[in-house]
């Protein structure tokens, strides 16, 4: 093999790994279709429907940290109306959704994106601070 | 078989054994099946380390062929590649000009240098069984004096930058998970985690080099031609076994 393929061959490598051989594009618009879906139901105080698209541990941690299932828990936390989806960054199977006034962070499982956090604040070299996420 | 009078084996003369494709390529498809056999291993085992990982987080675990498509395997295995073709790379373009005396690894101190056209058989003093582009004059006989080395360099430097693009979304993976921001590829080459990973290996690479150079002044392996003859003394230098 030339040097020349070699090259090819690695730079291929490198763009599909980069990329995680699926379609950038695709996940990113399933993710801002997630995160989309989610901040509707919260807006729409359809608790159950927010519950539904949280990750089973935020799902969990939210129900164990307030004492009450995560329907009752998500009404009383103040997440706030994050507004329209700016922008979305995926890598591998996570994602973040930058909102209007809110974060939102995101994973894939077998049944799609789950929001694994919401109600995030940057903070400066330091994790985002959020209202809502796992254990 | 020994001839008559002389011990069996280690000093009689051998005639050259019968061609064939296994034979005439072992070295080659040794290391590259073993290279495959252990590129499986790496990804079975990065595979359970992944998943694991992600499981402690409460995350989805990833199949076997997400895992080797994701950006968190091919950065483990572009940051051994780019170390490895750095290593060949130096020790080809340094051999040129620097010597180890005694060492089979270098060539005699006086011969440091390019050498001439004559000792090193291109242009007019070309062999009949020289490659084409060794009789060649002008650009093609000056590539194709430094294609080992080129090559060599070029696989390094996509490996590097494939290192650094696959590590930068490896590393963007982590961040999320951990809900920080991801950075841009350029801010990534500024950070510890792209420079600990290619100075971890740069530095076994460079030691390996420099202890196979040295060791192979006083220490021998009969048969190998990466050692000089186990009676070869200290100070001869370029003779390999």
């Amino acid at each position: 093999m030339t040097g020349r393929w070699i090259g090819v061959v690695l730079a291929a490598a490198a763009v599909c790994a980069a990329s995680g051989c699926a379609a950038v594009s695709e996940r990113r618009d399933a993710a801002t279709a997630a995160t989309a879906h989610f901040e509707k139901a919260l807006r729409a105080r359809r608790y159950a429907a927010a519950c539904a698209v949280l990750a089973p541990t935020t799902r969990e941690e939210l129900a164990r940290s307030a004492r009450v299932t995560c329907e009752e828990a998500m009404g009383q936390e103040e997440v706030p109306a994050g507004g329209a989806v700016r922008h979305v960054d995926v890598y591998g199977n996570q994602a973040r959704a930058v909102l209007t006034r809110d974060t939102v962070f995101l994973s894939r499982f077998p049944g799609g994106w789950k929001v694994t956090a919401a109600g995030c604040q940057e903070r400066p070299e330091k994790p985002y601070r959020c209202g809502i996420k796992g254990g | 078989m020994s001839r008559p009078g002389r011990p069996a084996g280690e000093g009689a003369p051998r005639t050259e054994p019968p061609r064939s494709f296994l034979r005439d390529n072992g070295l080659g498809l040794a290391f590259g099946a073993g290279f495959l056999l252990t590129l499986l291993g790496q990804a079975l085992a990065g595979h359970a380390e992944f998943n694991g990982q992600l499981l402690d987080e409460g995350l989805a675990p990833v199949g076997l062929g997400g895992y080797v498509t994701s950006s968190d395997f091919a950065v483990d295995v572009t940051e051994n590649w780019q170390s490895e073709y750095l290593q060949f790379f130096l020790f080809v373009f340094v051999t040129v000009w620097l010597v180890q005396r005694g060492s089979p690894e270098s060539k005699a101190p006086h011969k440091a240098g390019t050498e001439s056209d004559e000792e090193q058989m291109v242009g007019a003093y070309a062999a009949e069984d020289s490659p084409r582009w060794a009789r060649a004059r002008g650009w093609r006989r000056s590539v194709y004096a430094r294609s080992l080395g080129l090559v060599m360099g070029a696989v390094f430097l996509l490996s590097w930058l494939a290192q650094s693009i696959t590590g930068a979304a490896a590393h963007n993976e982590r961040q999320l998970r951990e809900l920080q921001a991801p950075d841009s590829w350029g801010a990534y080459l500024l950070l510890p985690d792209f420079w600990d990973r290619t100075l971890q290996n740069w530095q076994s690479e460079l030691l390996a080099v420099a202890s196979m150079a040295v060791l192979s002044v006083y220490l021998r392996q009969r048969g190998s031609p990466e050692s000089k003859p186990v009676g070869a003394a200290h100070t001869s230098t370029g003779v390999e076994g």
